[in-house]
């Protein structure tokens, strides 16, 4: 029997015997466990309908049994103020409609009808559907363990199948990577509710498939082409677009019943108040204290401009009810009070709207006092998880939520320990540093138990003679504060977690091994047993040495990342930023039309913003971002090391490295060596010749292309690839990417691609047959190069036949479009033999012959003379040599002469 | 003594070839001399050559001396290609001696 179903007996058992309600303390006696837990149980089964509150001191349930003599009348039922509907804030004003609209939704025979949820970000709408799926409960239309599936389409926008696959469920081998069947949600979600958000990011299969749904009845899962699933469920949908969209036209044609809710700007101020209200005394529950807020703060709740609605109110409610709570515990208060002081600055301003709202203001708070009391705490505490600075809330939470979610983000576990390795090494340093600041000696016995800080003051007299270091009043502090709260933790048997463990097992032998030691110490003293994580924790105090955390606030590598694209690097250092816990990479987003002097401009001036002294490094993607580094080295001074095709595991790389401290060299250095040239290193190179083609769905034509090649080809070592044009990638750096894996011979499309020298077929050419033998004859001489590469490597000494190969037929290539001509592919085998031989005799000595007349050749040819000097410089630049003027004109010559005539 | 004359554009990429050339000549026992020249100096060997080998690259030649040997009954080909990229001597000498039976 699960935990829950337990509690539920428990109380019908109780109930029975004493005749009336059962408290939390009752049913804990009985089960011998914390009341707070089986208040939580409760909490659920009264919000599935399965018990009864019956509000007081202390609060009391009953059972709602099926056959209660309550039978519920439907229609009864509708005005019934007792529902979870009606409960909400504004039931009776601005949500009026929207309800009476929901509770038509649930009821409306046979099942009820779909409903499509509209507002703005944080008007309530999954509360409002959850409410929903209560609501029909509580009138039975539905069971009541009846599911209520919520889903967020936003989830999985990068991958439209997995989403697909998500909701609908999925027939192994469906796509790659559909390993096995799958049920979807909507399976789940049988004979109840499924709501789904954000229902504008559903991609188009999907819609359709939920529109078929919507029509029918029934679905078929992905892959799945014989049996459709028949399913009762009532879909919630719900969306922030625009109702007039073009998206959402199809989603209010399909979905009968829309409700709009209301954004916070267009309810009363007297509904607001309420939110206010009962958000505050949810933080008072949390707590499990009173809290107490000056009228000037409510006021100000009251005024200031909300954009994102409740959502927003709720989370700057909290904001400064952690503040309150702080200030409180530290000891500055008696009270947790929250004054104008605890508000965040644009709730503050809030206030001096006050002249247009005063009337309206003053009949809300007329009757109150200037200081407000809130408290709920009768009610069982909720698990208090306020997110107050990283620095002082308990940091175990922090630690792991930060890797629940960095799970969850689909990292393995290397990764995040890596990530978090920096977390708990820094939330030390700030920890301790920051208890330093905020408590005397005198004060931390406030905190403090007077017992914990004897213990602690007799390690650390160990300490220094253990470990022979001096140990200031900071780590005394730190220490105390900190054993506070983990030997609580071990007493309530909570799991305490040191992703770091084993680092420190091994670096700070020392300080570990007499961690241990002082374990045994707490565990006699306190009779707990501390289990090794822990004792990694209590080994980290000794291992800090603070004379370098005070230095800990000096200087970093700045880290500036700089894209092209509207958000693209805004929301990768989004990312690092808050994975890493710290502000300190920015972001400049280039914008297509920004003209890159403009975008020079903004980046010096970030970059001499940023530069703390020891330099800054610019992480970029491509273009002439990748020039700005060096040229504000030049012109500022301040040492810029640009790194380039930098992505989001790279910019958090460098922004770890660099808030650990380390120099410039140093994690460029680290980057080198480290794995992030881990793409082209993984990509073996295969010498694989390899034909693309290529149509807009990677489907259709493309498909039908390969097959043709497929069936007419000779040359049976060639293999052929389709690939879709329609993709996010553009299909340049595709190629670009299976062109340093492949040798791409030819490209075979749809519609024209024009990349490096890869020659490319049209389609139709291939369908009359013309392109085959183009192709055959591409393909012959590809594998001629091959040969003579091969044998060149056997016969040039300086240089490398394969590498050299490439770089002439890449230069032929560039030639024969400058000069607008063309030659035989006999006569480029002979050029590339005749430049390669002339390269390696030149570095191995033998100087060039003179042209005959190269003056008189010159001037009647100067515009190509040019062209093959430019086209040159690149061979000149790698392999070192210098061909001169007369070689250049031979090799013009073989060019001029040997094209073919039109 | 069979001269067989391989033009090339600056005898950079010939030299090698005709002393693989000579080479299987040699080995075969067969009286045959293989010599490399530029475009330029074609017109100053003329008169010791019986077979006359073109390289790819020098391709445009092909008319001209055409014209100007075979009157005198001297052939005139452009190397295999492939033979030539891969510095086939064993091939080029077949592909020359094949030239004279004919």
């Amino acid at each position: 029997m699960s935990r829950i179903d337990e509690v539920f007996e428990t109380l019908t058992y109780l109930e029975k015997e004493k005749g009336e309600g059962v408290s939390a303390t009752d049913i804990a006696s009985i089960l011998e466990t914390d009341r707070s837990n089986i208040s939580r149980y409760l909490n659920i089964l009264y919000r599935k309908g399965k018990l009864e509150k019956i509000d007081g001191r202390p609060v009391l349930y009953k059972s709602i049994k099926d056959n209660n003599k309550k039978i519920y009348d439907k229609n009864v039922h509708l005005v019934d103020t007792n529902n979870s509907l009606d409960k909400m804030v504004g039931s009776a004003q601005s949500l009026d409609v929207p309800i009476q609209k929901a509770k038509a939704a649930i009821m409306y025979p046979p099942k009820g009808l779909h409903t499509l949820l509209l507002g703005e970000t944080g008007v309530g709408k999954s509360m409002f559907a959850e409410l929903m799926y209560q609501f029909a409960i509580e009138s039975k239309t539905i069971s009541g363990d009846a599911p209520f599936i919520k889903f967020n389409c936003a989830d999985y926008v990068d991958n439209p199948n997995l989403l697909n696959a998500q909701i609908f469920g999925v027939k192994k081998g469906a796509y790659t990577g559909a390993h096995k069947d799958k049920e979807g949600l909507l399976t789940q979600a049988n004979n109840g509710f499924i709501f789904l958000d954000e229902i504008h990011r559903l991609p188009p299969q999907g819609q359709e498939m939920l529109f078929t749904y919507i029509d029918n009845g029934f679905f078929r899962p992905l892959g799945e082409t014989e049996k459709v699933v028949y399913v009762d469920v009532r879909i919630i949908a719900a969306t922030t677009e625009n109702p007039n969209s073009h998206l959402l036209k199809t989603f209010t044609r399909r979905i009968p019943m829309i409700i709009t809710l209301p954004p916070i700007r267009e309810r009363t101020l007297y509904e607001r108040y309420m939110l206010i209200e009962n958000f505050i005394k949810e933080e008072s529950r949390r707590i499990g204290k009173s809290i107490y807020i000056n009228k000037n703060s409510i006021i100000s709740y009251l005024l200031y401009d909300c954009p994102n609605n409740i959502g927003q109110l709720k989370s700057d409610i909290q904001l400064a009810c952690a503040k309150a709570f702080l200030k409180y515990k530290s000891g500055d208060e008696d009270y947790i009070f929250i004054n104008q002081g605890d508000l965040p600055n644009h709730v503050r301003k809030g206030i001096l709207q006050i002249n247009e709202y005063r009337d309206e203001v003053d009949e809300l708070l007329n009757s109150t006092y200037d200081i407000l009391k809130f408290n709920q705490y009768e009610e069982p505490p909720l698990p208090l998880n306020i997110n107050i600075d990283d620095e002082t809330s308990d940091f175990y939470t922090v630690i792991e939520k930060k890797f629940e979610s960095l799970k969850k983000s689909g990292m393995n576990e290397q990764d995040i320990n890596e990530i978090m390795n920096v977390d708990i090494e820094s939330h030390f340093k700030k920890y301790i540093g920051y208890i330093y600041r905020r408590y005397d000696k005198s004060k931390i016995s406030k905190v403090v138990d007077e017992e914990i800080l004897q213990v602690v003051e007799e390690i650390l007299l160990l300490a220094q003679k253990y470990l022979e270091k001096e140990f200031d009043e900071k780590i005394y502090f730190g220490l105390s504060l900190h054993l506070e709260r983990s030997i609580e933790r071990i007493k309530n048997g909570e799991k305490i977690y040191n992703p770091r463990l084993n680092f420190i097992r091994i670096n700070y032998e020392q300080e570990f091994l007499f961690a241990m030691k002082i374990a045994k110490i707490i565990d006699n003293k306190f009779c707990i047993e501390t289990p090794v994580d822990e004792i990694g924790y209590l080994a980290m105090f000794f291992a800090t040495d603070s004379n370098k955390m005070d230095k800990e606030t000096n200087t970093k590598v700045g880290i500036v990342v700089v894209m092209h694209g509207r958000s693209t690097a805004s929301s990768m250092v989004e990312v690092a930023n808050s994975l890493i816990g710290v502000e300190h990479a920015v972001a400049l987003d280039m914008p297509l039309s920004m003209k890159p002097k403009i975008m020079y401009e903004l980046t010096k001036e970030k970059v001499q913003q940023i530069d703390e002294g020891k330099g800054v490094i610019m992480l970029v993607d491509m273009g002439s971002l990748t020039t700005f580094g060096d040229m504000i080295w030049e012109e500022t001074g301040i040492e810029v090391r640009t790194i380039e095709r930098a992505s989001t595991p790279i910019v958090l790389e460098v922004l770890r490295k660099a808030v650990m401290g380390y120099n410039l060299d140093e994690i460029i250095e680290v980057l080198d060596e480290n794995s992030f040239h881990r793409e082209d290193m993984l990509i073996d190179k295969v010498n694989k010749n390899v034909i693309i083609t290529a149509c807009f769905s990677g489907d259709g034509a493309s498909k039908k292309l390969q097959s043709i090649l497929n069936s007419t080809l000779l040359n049976k070592n060639i293999d052929i690839m389709t690939i879709n044009i329609i993709d996010e990638e553009k299909v340049e750096t595709r190629l670009h990417r299976l062109s340093r894996q492949y040798n791409i011979i030819a490209i075979i499309s749809t519609v024209h691609i024009d990349i490096e020298h890869i020659p490319y077929i049209s389609a139709i050419e291939i369908l009359h047959g013309k392109g085959i033998e183009k192709l055959q004859q591409i393909i012959d001489e590809e594998s001629m190069y091959l040969k003579i590469s091969e044998s060149l490597t056997e016969h040039l000494t300086s240089i490398d036949g394969e590498e050299i190969t490439k770089d002439i037929k890449y230069l032929i290539h560039i030639l024969e479009n400058r000069l607008e001509i063309e030659v035989i592919s006999d006569v480029k085998m002979g050029i590339i033999l005749h430049i390669s031989f002339l390269v390696d005799n030149i570095l191995n000595g033998i100087s060039p012959r003179s042209f005959e007349n190269l003056d008189v050749y010159r001037d009647s040819y100067w515009r190509e003379m040019n062209i093959i000097k430019e086209s040159f410089a690149f061979i000149e630049q790698k392999y070192e040599v210098f061909l001169g003027e007369d070689e250049l004109a031979y090799i013009l010559k073989l060019f001029l002469l040997n094209q073919i005539s039109v | 003594m069979l001269n067989i004359m391989l033009v090339c554009s600056a005898g950079m990429s010939t030299s090698l070839l005709v002393s693989k050339m000579n080479k299987v000549a040699e080995s075969r026992d067969l009286d045959v001399k293989v010599f490399a020249v530029a475009e330029a100096d074609v017109k100053n060997n003329l008169d010791k050559v019986d077979i006359v080998l073109l390289g790819p690259q020098v391709r445009y030649l092909l008319p001209r001396m055409k014209e100007m040997m075979e009157p005198k009954g001297i052939p005139v080909e452009v190397v295999d290609t492939i033979s030539y990229g891969t510095m086939n001597g064993e091939a080029v000498l077949n592909q020359a001696l094949s030239m004279v039976k004919e």
